[in-house]
């Protein structure tokens, strides 16, 4: 079986594409991987995670719990939100063991 | 240990629920999620003795409701894989949801349903309206007569389903005890018969590991509309796949069905309507009736969903009175389900007849020969009525 793959380029201009009922694919599934990173869910929230890099200690719970895959740990290992995805769950600021994440209201 | 009956030839003693569960087994599907419930449990029964003494080579899942039940052959389906299940009643009703999901994913997943009636008051017997209740969930929906019907449907049901055109859910009904509980003389097809007419199933976009494929998905309303026209373009391709599907399954069988099926229709002047195992008798009263000198015939519904409305106004041109009776409820309708769909179909038909509606045998009570005697006189009583006659329950105590 053939594998089914879009470049980037590709993969925007088939999402932008308004399908009608005749080539929408069957069920409106996507026979593509990778969708997905072209839906920026990162405003959705009024909350935006603010990382305090004296008090963090590099344990990386917060990347392995992010459950949108937001957090990448920088060169220094401390945790980077990609705020083109974090909804602002406020997953990472609960769980970190050195209080080092804030939710900051954006709307103050 | 239940040998799984997989050969080919002489009648053998079967109930409705044997039939379906060894018909199940010639067709060898690739998983079975199931949960028991009467009147269906003979069926998940005797196809789980099945899997345990290797006569198919099924993935068993033993699930823990309905719900998880259709949840499982949605996932199994969506692989490509061939997927059965069965249930009935609170069954169904608890699957509600999930019988939407498969039908607009488009996944082929055949159920056999043991019609009983819902809750409440609790009757665990023969009546269809948990079948009929599931008209709008995008599912084909066809009708048995007999265990032999039931037994055919099951190969019936993959044929039409899996159809590239079609691609929707099947699931057919066999009357709660009536059919699934009563023995009766079956002929059975065997495993090169299945393999002719069941060739393997074919998906466009399987979810397989190593193409990665998103189903089952958000589509608001920029897309909602589209995947549900699909649905209905499906539907419209089921009306051409069925009888295809009937001739040649009659061809390799000699066993002929029709969507719609005329008994004594030749020269009828009035008509009864049925659906499921009431059909029997009807025809057995059909022909005391026509001893006695009345022209009536019958018409059997076995199509449910895709309803057969044109084939209906064709076998029904010629007749003044019809006599729909229906075991199932729907209420504060025009009528029950079989009754209002028949009526709406004739509705644009110039040679139309006159439609009574009769509501028999719910929640399993008996239909006797003389209650179908009765629904006839009451139609040549009603024939030429200028005003709307309600529709009559039969058999109810005042």
């Amino acid at each position: 079986m053939t594998k089914n793959t879009l470049n980037d380029k590709e993969m925007q201009e088939w999402i932008e594409t308004e399908w009608g009922y005749e080539k929408l694919p069957m069920g409106g599934s996507v026979p593509y991987p990778g969708s997905s990173k072209f839906f920026k869910t990162g405003d959705w929230s009024p909350f935006k995670a603010v990382v305090d890099r004296e008090k963090c200690t590099k344990c990386t719970t917060c990347f392995f719990l992010c459950p949108d895959s937001a957090i990448k740990m920088d060169e220094e290992e401390i945790p980077v939100m990609d705020f083109d995805y974090c909804k602002g769950c406020g997953i990472c600021a609960e769980e970190c063991p050195s209080d080092a994440i804030e939710m900051k209201d954006l709307t103050k | 240990m239940t040998k799984a009956k997989v050969t080919k030839g002489k009648r053998i003693g079967m109930t409705g629920d044997e039939a379906v569960a060894n018909a199940a087994a010639v067709i060898n599907p690739d998983v079975v999620a199931a949960y028991p419930i009467t009147p269906q449990t003979i069926i998940v029964e005797h196809f789980s003795d099945f899997v345990h003494d290797g006569e198919v080579d099924t993935e068993f899942v033993c699930v823990e409701s309905e719900h998880s039940a259709m949840s499982a052959c949605v996932g199994a389906s969506a692989t490509g894989a061939r997927v059965f299940t069965a249930s009935a009643s609170q069954g169904v009703a608890l699957m509600f949801e999930i019988l939407f999901i498969a039908s607009a994913s488009r996944l082929p997943i055949v159920m056999s349903v043991a019609n009983r009636a819902l809750s409440g008051p609790i009757n665990i017997h023969g009546e269809l309206t948990d079948q009929t209740v599931c008209r709008d969930t995008g599912w084909i929906s066809l009708f048995s007569e007999s265990a032999q019907e039931a037994y055919d449907n099951t190969f019936l049901a993959f044929k039409i389903g899996e159809h590239p055109d079609v691609s929707l859910p099947v699931m057919f009904g066999l009357d709660g005890f009536i059919l699934t509980h009563a023995l009766e003389g079956v002929f059975p097809l065997d495993r090169k018969f299945s393999k002719d007419f069941l060739p393997e199933r074919e998906m466009v976009h399987p979810t397989i590991p190593g193409n990665p494929v998103s189903s089952g998905l958000l589509a608001l309303p920029n897309y909602y509309m589209e995947v549900k026209y699909q649905q209905e373009l499906a539907m419209d391709a089921a009306r051409k796949v069925i009888p295809k599907a009937f001739e040649e399954f009659g061809e390799k069988t000699g066993r002929y069905y029709k969507s719609v099926e005329g008994y004594q229709m030749e020269d009828a002047e009035t008509a009864l309507v049925t659906m499921g195992a009431l059909s029997g008798t009807t025809k057995f009263v059909v022909d005391k009736l026509r001893k006695e000198g009345e022209k009536v015939g019958m018409i059997k519904v076995k199509t449910y969903r895709p309803f057969p409305a044109d084939d209906l106004a064709k076998a029904l041109k010629d007749v003044d009175a019809v006599g729909v009776i229906d075991r199932d409820l729907t209420f504060g309708a025009p009528g029950a389900a079989l009754y209002t769909d028949l009526k709406t179909s004739l509705y644009d038909y110039k040679d139309r007849p006159q439609v009574f509606g009769y509501i028999a045998g719910i929640g399993g009570r008996d239909v006797l020969v003389k209650d179908y005697e009765y629904i006839y006189k009451q139609v040549l009583k009603n024939k030429g009525a200028e005003k709307a006659v309600p529709v009559e329950w039969i058999g109810l105590r005042k």
